[in-house]
């Protein structure tokens, strides 16, 4: 993640768009937020390191200017899919494409030094060092980086029309992307519904994992909030979370582009970014389609063919 | 709001297995209902007055008939209520005969379940708004697909009644399978001689244009108004100077042609008009036989043809034809010997299907009607032939019976004798199936009068012993098993849809069965319409039939398009889709969807672009509706809320 490039690039680039879309520094070293450059002398505010994990992509489809924007290989997916499904336009948008080895998740890193308020944090390219007032701690990348980040297949921008850095390989091979979905597919049915039974408990209808999702389209007319039609109450039951949850990762289906925000966003940490990945698991398997891959993709669930190649319907001499 | 509930006895139907009295009772007490009652025939004309006397007297403003399928009378209580002044689509029925009384037997469970089936309708028609649809001109042109008899039935029908006909014909010259026939049955009259004339009337009429060698590319827009883009495929032969001479034919040094017309008996020529009696009389190059199209050398024919015609650079042509109804009539094909390797899988020359032999007979086909072997030339005198070839076989998926082949064997057995007096046939068969008029009488004069063996059983496997072809087989009358010694076998293969069958319905919007054949709308009431308004189904696309049904069902289609434009308008049904374009994000995915192209784009005047339903075009088929990730588009009549509120009010039991 080299920042000086990136300002570099943001310096050539900014004078073609309306504003350029980035990171600063937040309220600590572990919580850097979205900026939105407009003139030159903000650029040297830009920070760029793992503790960077906002999609910014998310906010092209409200944008109504010609936006540049700072991706990771998930968020390019974003950019893909937002462009593929005519939720933006590809000439509105310029994409600066950022190498990824992976981010944090401060979830994790808060968990390992015991929520002590960091002073400051130092990147190293395998490790975080976190400075809190009594202790300065060591992780490694991979012990506190995301969910997400430990099967990423797209760690280079898949689509990108500057590049901030050299091309990085993904380090998990194909076959073990999906193997954590495998792994909890292995159990039960009883014991799966018991998982998602007492995590969806916890799901205070809160609806950050909708809103932070950038492929989430519905606005006013989502179906959690909508009173017509009236497709769920707003009485906090199990059953009216578990409906939510559901409907919104079966609204993604062949759309999510795995970019985790929805999990990021969920203040009680349920792991939501799952059903959606299993989802995707399907989609490939069935399809053979990854969203957010090529703008020119026919979406498997938009597109009707009369027969599909791996679902046996009906055979005709 | 004020809603009356009728629940039907259907005679004893649902009275038998519904307690309709009690029904009446308890749906009495629902709210919004204030009249609840049960009648023998709520469909009779007493039981209509009851609806109308009841929507005055008790000043109703919604109606639930509790009855059967919405498609057997759906309309006529929609008319019913309109006649007493509702809107038609202030009324709802509940399906308690097929959904509930002829299901199950526990009458009292089935009590239960028709009040909770009343309770959704009733649930439903309190949130029906008005509909009213629009009225829109027709068309009165008519396409013809396909232009076998059936087709050319339904093109001269159309075309005698005054309606200008756009038929289109998928090979080089109409006339279809009957053309390729000898004779026919039950009457030994020439085949080519009956279709001859018909085939000069379809050509010479001045109501209908004929798009021979064309197909069908893409159909747009809905009943009254189709747009149809015919493919004409090139020739390499400019039809407009061909004299049809056939000076190209004989001279053409490629002599190896597979002849579609003959299926294969003979070779003929890569540049070929493929019978004496063709409609149009035009040579047609194959370009896969074609030395100067495949190897850029030879153009003999260019050299030989006296108008000029032959143009090796010609392209398809594409028209569009502006039609108001389509019939159908695009034939059938028959299975691949392939098929069928206990037989041989086309591996022995003198193994022939059924048709090959017609050609063989035929006094205008390859041999001039001397029936040879095609394996030596010489004239068979042990004949066998083979029915339920594929057919009522499941095994190679194919469990239906093809109709015709019981009569056309019998047929050509008769035949056979004529040709060659001293000849024997046999026939092996499952069941002989002669139900029309004349045919037993028929089958019975081929085996009593001609001497022709019937065997009944089925062949187990033929092979080559020498010179002659071995039929082993049982006899399940004897319970014994049967070799007979064959000079020639022909097997009766099954019918199938034509090819391409699948591919033409999903342009057409119409439905087809798992075997390719094209789905009537009512397999007894409505045997020609299909479920697309404004497409018909002739001939044996619908299934396998012999001419006359083909023929009648040619002339059926007619009547129907004749009745059709027998109007002037057409009104629409506002039952479709419609944008909230406020809710709508503009992603189109409504547009990528749609099957009939019934939505489009349009810009708002912010520059904001949203998705907008062309309704003359939508077929109000829903599937927009699942796509939209909003709910922004919304099926009138069908819509979430009403569906939902349904959904909760049997959820809520």
């Amino acid at each position: 993640m080299n920042i000086e490039k990136l300002k570099e690039i943001v310096r050539t680039v900014l004078p073609s768009v309306d504003v350029v879309i980035g990171y600063k520094k937040g309220l600590d070293a572990l919580h850097p937020v979205p900026c939105f450059v407009t003139s030159p002398d903000e650029i040297d505010a830009l920070v760029l390191n793992p503790a960077c994990t906002h999609n910014l992509a998310a906010y092209l489809p409200s944008l109504k200017k010609k936006t540049a924007v700072v991706v990771k290989g998930c968020e390019s997916r974003t950019v893909v899919q937002l462009v593929q499904e005519g939720l933006i336009k590809r000439e509105n948008v310029v994409v600066i494409g950022v190498p990824c080895q992976g981010v944090l998740s401060a979830r994790k890193v808060l968990n390992a030094i015991n929520h002590q308020p960091v002073v400051e944090a130092a990147f190293e390219n395998d490790a975080v060092i976190v400075k809190t007032r009594k202790a300065e701690t060591r992780l490694a990348l991979n012990d506190v980086a995301s969910d997400k980040c430990l099967t990423c297949q797209y760690p280079t921008p898949v689509l990108s029309d500057h590049l901030a850095g050299e091309q990085v390989e993904s380090k998990v091979d194909e076959q073990a992307a999906y193997q954590d979905i495998r792994q909890f597919d292995a159990q039960s049915l009883e014991e799966r519904r018991a998982y998602w039974l007492k995590e969806f408990d916890r799901c205070i209808r809160c609806y950050a994992c909708r809103n932070a999702c950038p492929m989430c389209v519905c606005r006013e007319s989502c179906i959690a909030e909508t009173r017509d039609p009236h497709w769920m109450s707003q009485k906090a039951t199990l059953n009216e979370k578990m409906m939510f949850h559901m409907i919104h990762a079966i609204h993604l289906a062949g759309r999510c582009t795995e970019c985790g925000e929805c999990e990021r966003a969920c203040p009680m940490g349920i792991p939501v970014a799952k059903l959606k990945k299993k989802i995707n698991m399907e989609m490939k398997e069935l399809f053979g389609y990854e969203p957010g891959i090529s703008i020119d993709d026919k979406p498997p669930m938009y597109t009707f063919k009369v027969e599909e190649e791996k679902i046996e319907e009906h055979k005709i001499r | 709001m004020r809603v009356g509930v009728f629940i039907c006895h259907c005679g004893n139907n649902i009275a038998g297995t519904v307690d309709v009295a009690r029904a009446a009772e308890e749906t009495a007490k629902l709210p919004h209902v204030v009249y609840s009652t049960h009648y023998m025939y709520t469909c009779s004309e007493p039981g209509q007055d009851e609806i109308k006397q009841a929507i005055k007297r008790e000043n109703l403003d919604r109606v639930v008939v509790a009855a059967c399928s919405p498609r057997m009378h759906e309309l006529t209580f929609r008319r019913t209520v309109e006649k007493a002044g509702l809107n038609r689509y202030f009324f709802e029925m509940a399906n308690i005969r097929e959904h509930i009384s002829w299901i199950g037997e526990n009458k009292e469970l089935n009590t239960n379940k028709a009040i909770e089936a009343v309770r959704m309708a009733v649930e439903k028609v309190i949130r029906d708004k008005p509909l009213h649809s629009t009225a829109f001109k027709i068309n009165k042109r008519v396409l013809v697909i396909g232009a076998g008899v059936a087709g050319m039935q339904s093109a001269l029908d159309c075309a005698d009644g005054g309606l200008d006909v756009v038929l289109v014909e998928k090979s080089p010259a109409i006339g279809g399978m009957m053309a390729r026939l000898d004779k026919t049955f039950p009457t030994i009259d020439c085949s080519i001689c009956i279709l001859g004339p018909k085939m000069v009337d379809v050509a010479q009429h001045e109501h209908i244009s004929l798009h021979a060698y064309s197909e069908i590319e893409e159909i747009k827009g809905y009943v009254g108004n189709y747009q149809v883009k015919v493919r004409k495929k090139t020739p390499y032969v400019d039809w407009t100077k061909c004299t049809g001479c056939g000076e190209c034919m004989e001279k053409c040094p490629t002599k190896n042609a597979y002849d579609r017309f003959n299926f294969g008996v003979a070779p003929t020529r890569a540049i070929n008009i493929p019978f004496p009696q063709a409609i149009p009389k035009k040579a047609t190059i194959d370009a896969q036989y074609c030395r100067q199209i495949q190897k850029g050398k030879c153009g003999v024919c260019a050299k030989v043809c006296r108008a000029n015609a032959i143009n090796f650079e010609l392209p398809d042509q594409f028209v569009t034809e502006e039609v108001g109804a389509i019939i159908v009539a695009s034939g059938y094909g028959l299975i691949d010997q392939e098929l069928l390797p206990e037989y041989g899988g086309g591996r022995y020359p003198d193994v022939i299907t059924g048709i090959q032999y017609e050609r063989l007979l035929n006094a205008s086909g390859p041999t001039s009607g001397h029936i040879q072997r095609p394996s030596d030339g010489t004239e068979p005198k042990s004949i066998v032939f083979v029915s339920c070839a594929g057919s009522r076989d499941k095994s190679i998926g194919i469990p239906y019976c093809s109709n015709f082949c019981c009569m056309y064997i019998a047929k050509q057995a008769i035949l056979t004798k004529d040709h060659i007096p001293d000849s024997q046939s046999y026939v092996f068969y499952m069941d002989i199936r002669a139900t029309g008029k004349g045919y037993d009488e028929f089958t019975r004069r081929a085996q009593e009068d001609y001497g022709a063996k019937y065997i009944r059983g089925r062949v187990s496997r033929i092979y080559p012993k020498g010179k002659k072809m071995i039929v082993q087989g049982a006899d399940t009358l004897l319970g014994a098993k049967v070799e007979v010694e064959a000079d020639l076998v022909v097997l009766a293969t099954a019918a199938t849809a034509a090819p391409g069958a699948a591919a033409l319905a999903e342009k057409l919007h119409i439905s087809y069965d798992t075997h390719g054949f094209y789905v009537e709308s009512h397999p007894k009431l409505r045997p020609v319409e299909t479920n697309t308004a404004g497409v018909y189904l002739a001939g044996a696309a619908q299934g396998p039939k012999d001419i006359p049904a083909s023929v009648g069902q040619g002339s059926a289609a007619a009547a129907k398009v004749l009745a059709l434009f027998s109007r002037d308008m057409l009104e629409s049904d506002p039952a479709i889709a419609r944008v909230n374009q406020n809710a709508c994000v503009g992603c189109l995915k409504c547009v990528k969807t749609c099957p009939f192209q019934a939505i489009k784009e349009q810009e708002l005047r912010g520059g904001e672009v949203v998705a907008s339903v062309i309704e003359t075009i939508c077929a109000g088929c829903g599937v927009c509706t699942s796509t939209c990730p909003c709910g922004a588009i919304q099926l009138q009549h069908f819509t979430d809320n009403q569906l939902l509120a349904e959904v909760n009010s049997l959820c809520l039991s």
